[in-house]
């Protein structure tokens, strides 16, 4: 598709989420020049938004939110990956914890976006994320799908997760607690650097040298 | 839609245990006595509204085995409701195998999964060892129709209204709603498949040796045993039917 103003707009959807909060710029030494940017905020020790194009035929776009880690919230995945025919999604908000053991923050920030998961059931396409190592890091209400572009329509509605997922969890952001004592702090350390690790394993793998690596570890 | 008669239903033992032969060569002996319970009164059980077994066995001689159970409860002549698991010993961390297969004039309900003993965000090597084994029967399976509709894979909702089950479940779970009669028995392949790879991970199985491990993986693995135990949908319709005591003893043994 080598008109590329016909690809969704992806950065700008996310980005006017993402105003709902003051964001603060940072790495601007490994952004410039690059469709990248990364912030921090209250209670988040980094945001980032990236998108890249792979020759005339994909559009890649990532969004990432991750908690500073003294605080008991999810964390946020957006990735989109456009072709002509069809988009390649997926869009999580992911525990930061056991969200079998700590059944009260399963209730608080998944099971809320269950009405979401539940009303993208419907989106054509729709399929469990087909890379093996990326289904083991999604939480219980990811929504992924391979969403065939039958009419121009569906590049937006194909957004509409990752706008929705992202505008609830900014929801959570504003009222989030504390991590309840040192041990909770760990769990949570340790479970967004697997996290991390697992997406950034997978960008390498997905795409190769599509991503530099500055990208990628200013995303993850 | 077509609909099937109660006698037209699968028999889920014959076709999944007995015909398949998958547990010839396993030395079982019937597990009487499980959590304290005796268990002899869910070898077969016969009330007006349901009769069926559910068959604990463990191993002869192995410790790496807690439970092989295996069952139906026939509802009514309406519904059949059947299951497999399959539970590792305490000492072990083998995920657990696990078959909901449940038939009703208007379609099957089922599914099957091996559920993970440990968080695998933190575990990437659990997945590698126990689960990547099922990534080509999970992917051959899942487009089961039913499973697959209208270009849509809707595997890992069935359990849409109940949250706690889905933390449970494995990224390679096969579960949905299959309709069709000439399809319903296409599932009984995947948990044959399913189950024959847990018996070859269960002879290559070692104790688990780290104490810090094995105390993480033994406290998922109780939370995961109780919240099916206390809340599993089904359990209600056992507990309407036998009371209280049974109901314990039954859905301990299945789950």
């Amino acid at each position: 598709m080598a008109d590329s103003s016909r690809w969704a707009p992806y950065r700008e959807k996310m980005q006017e989420q993402l105003s709902q909060i003051q964001l603060r710029e940072i790495h601007q030494e490994l952004t410039a020049g690059k469709n990248l940017k990364a912030y921090t905020a209250d209670k988040i020790a980094k945001i980032a938004i990236g998108e890249c194009c792979i020759g005339d035929s994909r559009h890649i776009g990532v969004c990432t939110v991750f908690p500073l880690e003294t605080y008991w919230l999810p964390l946020y995945v957006s990735l989109w990956d456009e072709q002509e025919k069809e988009i390649t999604l997926l869009v999580d908000v992911a525990p930061t914890v056991d969200s079998l053991i700590d059944e009260p923050f399963r209730i608080k920030y998944l099971e809320s976006i269950q009405p979401l998961w539940e009303k993208f059931a419907s989106l054509p396409g729709i399929v469990p994320f087909e890379d093996d190592g990326v289904r083991r890091v999604c939480s219980i209400i990811y929504t992924a799908a391979v969403v065939p572009i039958e009419r121009e329509g569906m590049r937006l509605a194909a957004l509409a997760p990752h706008t929705e997922y992202l505008n609830s969890y900014i929801e959570f952001v504003k009222d989030a607690p504390a991590a309840d004592g040192e041990a909770k702090v760990k769990e949570i350390r340790r479970k967004i650097a697997a996290v991390k690790s697992e997406y950034r394993s997978y960008l390498q793998r997905a795409y190769g040298g599509g991503f530099h690596e500055d990208m990628i570890n200013v995303l993850f | 839609m077509a609909r099937v008669d109660y006698k037209d239903m699968i028999k889920f033992t014959e076709e999944a245990i007995v015909k398949s032969k998958l547990l010839e060569g396993l030395d079982l002996v019937p597990l009487e006595t499980y959590d304290g319970m005796d268990t002899r009164s869910a070898w077969e059980f016969k009330t007006p509204m349901a009769s069926g077994f559910y068959k604990p066995y463990t191993l002869k001689g192995s410790t790496k085995i807690e439970k092989i159970t295996y069952g139906e409860l026939h509802y009514m002549r309406r519904a059949i409701y059947s299951t497999i698991n399959f539970t590792a010993s305490d000492d072990y961390d083998l995920p657990v195998f696990s078959v909901e297969f449940d038939e009703s004039a208007t379609r099957i309900g089922a599914t099957v999964d091996f559920m993970p003993l440990v968080d695998l965000s933190l575990h990437p090597e659990y997945q590698e060892k126990y689960l990547s084994p099922l990534a080509d029967l999970w992917r051959k399976y899942r487009t089961i129709p039913g499973l697959t509709k209208e270009g849509r894979c809707l595997v890992q909702r069935r359990y849409g209204p109940w949250a706690w089950a889905r933390e449970t479940m494995s990224p390679f779970s096969l579960d949905g709603r299959i309709e069709e009669p000439e399809d319903r028995i296409k599932i009984i392949d995947a948990i044959i498949g399913y189950a024959r790879v847990w018996l070859d991970l269960l002879k290559k199985a070692e104790p688990v040796k780290d104490p810090v491990y094995k105390q993480e993986m033994l406290n998922r693995k109780k939370v995961m045993q109780k919240v099916y135990r206390d809340r599993d949908p089904g359990g209600e319709v056992i507990k309407k039917i036998f009371g209280d005591e049974k109901h314990h003893l039954f859905v301990s043994i299945i789950f």
